[in-house]
């Protein structure tokens, strides 16, 4: 009898096993990374802990169907933090069916989609919500449920996005280091749209490349992904309030040799108030510096908004990225942040490097030189980190 | 009799014409016949496995796969995708070439971190290919337009009588002053050697396996380096190599990266 329940499983093991190889074309990997941080101006403005650790996965699941016309793909990053509740999540930055035809391609899920040709400034980016939690600055993206419709030719590519559910902006909690004066009410938002987070946002975007110069023209309507942020008196903590927000912006590179050109631009009704933005700069790459492989890139963006509010209505960035091109690829980028009009300023570096094929370490920090009072960043002026982090791949 | 003169001086008019075929415009028909010996292929598509190892001996390897699109129009560069599968942390990453023959390339790179198409600078054709001793220039040495000829000899290597031939890029970004190379009577490279900026011998490519490809294409799926300097040493495979496959010429598009991207 035990001999058969084997026998079973062995078949049933096999069965999935040639089903996996043989009538599905999937890839899987992704990484794990523990992560450690040192703040240098030991417990304050906040109180907090002078360290922290947390733990960061990312899974990718890709698969390929109808021989090739059609596509499945898993995304999915996770994180536990020791001390912000807020930094314990599961975003799936990817939980998307494609299918291709021709000159259209058809696609429906979550999906990350980028905006743009800056460095620094992203500001015409507008599909996925920012997770703050994760970087003050934005960068970081949650998974945007849509419906797209993509067409190409010779001229260039038209996307159409319907976003029917809205994701709020995540914030770190009381307990996370850096956070924002006040702690932000999840459960107290409120919407200028009727339909609030239901509300059917859509996007469309025109992209070509014409010789040296990459372009696009877009349109976005929906919930603004930034929020007004307004002390509610009785909490003290800040209520978040999402605008309606109608946004045309360009954005255009010109790649010349050593030089790449950068700009962005938008011209955007937010609420009953409409605001210009443009952001923009350049790229320039030493290649072999002193006769090594090495390259050394300076970027150099600045930013303007017409809104006095802006966090970004007049600031720059000057960075220089060094990449050793070795068999470890070495690479350190340091920068610095400057608030033109508030002298605020900060500083970054990023180092990273491969230890093995499998593992690689990277070491992060950011040095508040002096912030201006007035800056939101002043919440966090005493928020210097280091943080280590080690990737190992699978 | 004048009429013999004639053919006479004819004959003579022509052998002088044949033979005054210099060694510049010599070293040129070679490498040009060399060039199109490789041509008609079509498309291409292949799993490429790189060594590379340091001088006391340590390996690390590199696993992409690539498709090439041969370009139709005689002035211009093929198109060529490239997906990178190990070092893991590169995993998911996608560089789409158009190449130029004199001209900085144009090139895209899909980054899945960022989930990001960045249009980047392509001036650096001299610099290492994934940290190897394989510059961006290598992959296309073949193509006779880049340089000025000359033929300077025959000569035995590896067994065989061998042209040998002196390159010099034109391009104005390369990373080399001279190439020294025996190109064999298949008009297949077997061997070059290539000089620095500053004239120096800096490493050897040996062609290797070559294969017959569709009957008519000899690829040497091969190219083992060795680097002079700094001792280092690389050895690129072509795995799974097939010619005129059928790709669709919009997968060589900006516009198909995000979806042929994982």
């Amino acid at each position: 009898m035990i001999y058969i329940k084997i026998l079973n499983f062995a078949l049933i093991v096999n069965f999935i096993f040639s089903f996996n190889v043989n009538a599905l074309e999937y890839k899987l990997y992704g990484l794990v990374q523990p992560e450690f941080s040192i703040f240098t101006n030991g417990d304050g403005k906040h109180h907090q802990s002078k360290n922290n650790y947390s733990f960061f996965t990312k899974g990718n699941f890709i698969s390929y169907l109808d021989e090739r016309d059609a596509k499945i793909t898993i995304s999915a990053i996770a994180r536990y933090d020791e001390k912000d509740s807020e930094r314990r999540y599961i975003d799936f930055q990817k939980l998307k069916y494609e299918q291709y035809f021709e000159n259209y391609t058809f696609k429906i899920g979550n999906e990350i989609i980028f905006w743009g040709v800056n460095e620094s400034f992203n500001i015409i980016d507008i599909i996925n919500q920012s997770n703050l939690a994760e970087d003050m600055t934005g960068t970081k993206k949650l998974g945007q449920p849509l419906l797209s419709l993509a067409y190409d030719n010779n001229y260039g590519t038209i996307d159409l996005y319907l976003m029917p559910y809205f994701i709020e902006r995540k914030f770190p909690s009381k307990n996370g280091r850096p956070r924002l004066a006040l702690e932000v009410d999840q459960n107290s938002i409120t919407y200028e749209s009727s339909s609030k987070e239901q509300k059917l946002d859509f996007a469309l975007r025109y992209s070509m490349v014409y010789d040296d110069y990459d372009i696009g023209i877009a349109h976005f309507h929906g919930n603004n992904r930034a929020p007004q942020l307004n002390i509610n008196p009785s909490t003290l903590k800040f209520n978040p309030h999402y605008t309606t927000l109608s946004q045309t912006s360009l954005d255009i590179q010109a790649t010349k040799g050593a030089w790449l050109y950068k700009l962005e631009a938008l011209s955007a009704k937010d609420g009953n108030e409409r605001h210009l933005g443009v952001a923009g700069g350049f790229e320039y790459t030493f290649y072999g510096i002193r006769d090594s492989q090495s390259d050394l890139g300076l970027v150099i963006e600045y930013s303007f908004d017409d809104r006095n509010s802006n966090p970004f209505n007049n600031d720059s960035v000057a960075a220089l990225r060094w990449t050793k091109n070795d068999i470890n690829s070495t690479s350190l980028l340091a920068g610095m942040f400057i608030d033109m009009r508030g002298n605020s300023n900060r500083f970054i570096a990023e180092y990273e490097q491969r230890i093995n094929n499998n593992v690689k370490l990277f070491i992060d920090a950011t040095f508040n030189g002096s912030i201006d009072s007035q800056d939101f960043t002043y919440a966090f002026d005493e928020d210097s980190v280091f943080s280590i982090k080690l990737a190992r791949y699978f | 009799m004048n009429k013999f003169l004639l053919i006479l001086f004819f004959v003579m008019f022509v052998n002088t014409n044949l033979s005054s075929e210099d060694n510049f415009e010599k070293g040129l028909r070679i490498a040009k016949e060399s060039y199109e010996s490789t041509r008609g292929y079509v498309d291409s598509e292949s799993d490429q496995l790189m060594i590379l190892v340091d001088p006391k001996g340590n390996e690390v390897i590199r696993e992409i796969s690539g498709k090439t699109l041969e370009n139709d129009d005689p002035n211009d560069g093929d198109k060529s995708i490239i997906f990178f599968n190990k070092p893991k942390d590169v995993e998911g990453t996608v560089m789409l070439s158009h190449t130029h023959v004199n001209d900085d390339d144009d090139q895209w790179l899909y980054l899945p971190a960022l989930g990001r198409v960045k249009r980047i600078s392509s001036s650096n054709k001299s610099g290492s290919f994934m940290g190897s001793e394989i510059a961006f220039e290598d992959f296309s040495g073949n193509d006779y337009r880049k340089y000025e000829w000359e033929f300077i000899g025959e000569e035995e290597y590896d067994g065989e009588i061998c042209y040998k031939l002196v390159s010099i890029p034109k391009y104005k970004n390369s990373g080399y002053t001279k190439r020294i190379g025996f190109t064999d009577k298949l008009l297949r490279p077997r061997m070059i050697e290539y000089f620095d900026r500053k004239g120096e011998l800096l490493k050897t490519l040996y062609f290797e396996d070559y294969q017959l490809y569709n009957d008519k294409i000899w690829n040497a799926d091969t190219f083992r380096v060795v680097n002079h300097q700094n001792k280092n040493k690389t050895i690129y495979k072509w795995i799974n190599r097939e010619l005129n496959v059928g790709i669709n010429k919009k997968d060589f598009e900006k516009s198909s990266l995000l979806r042929l991207a994982d």
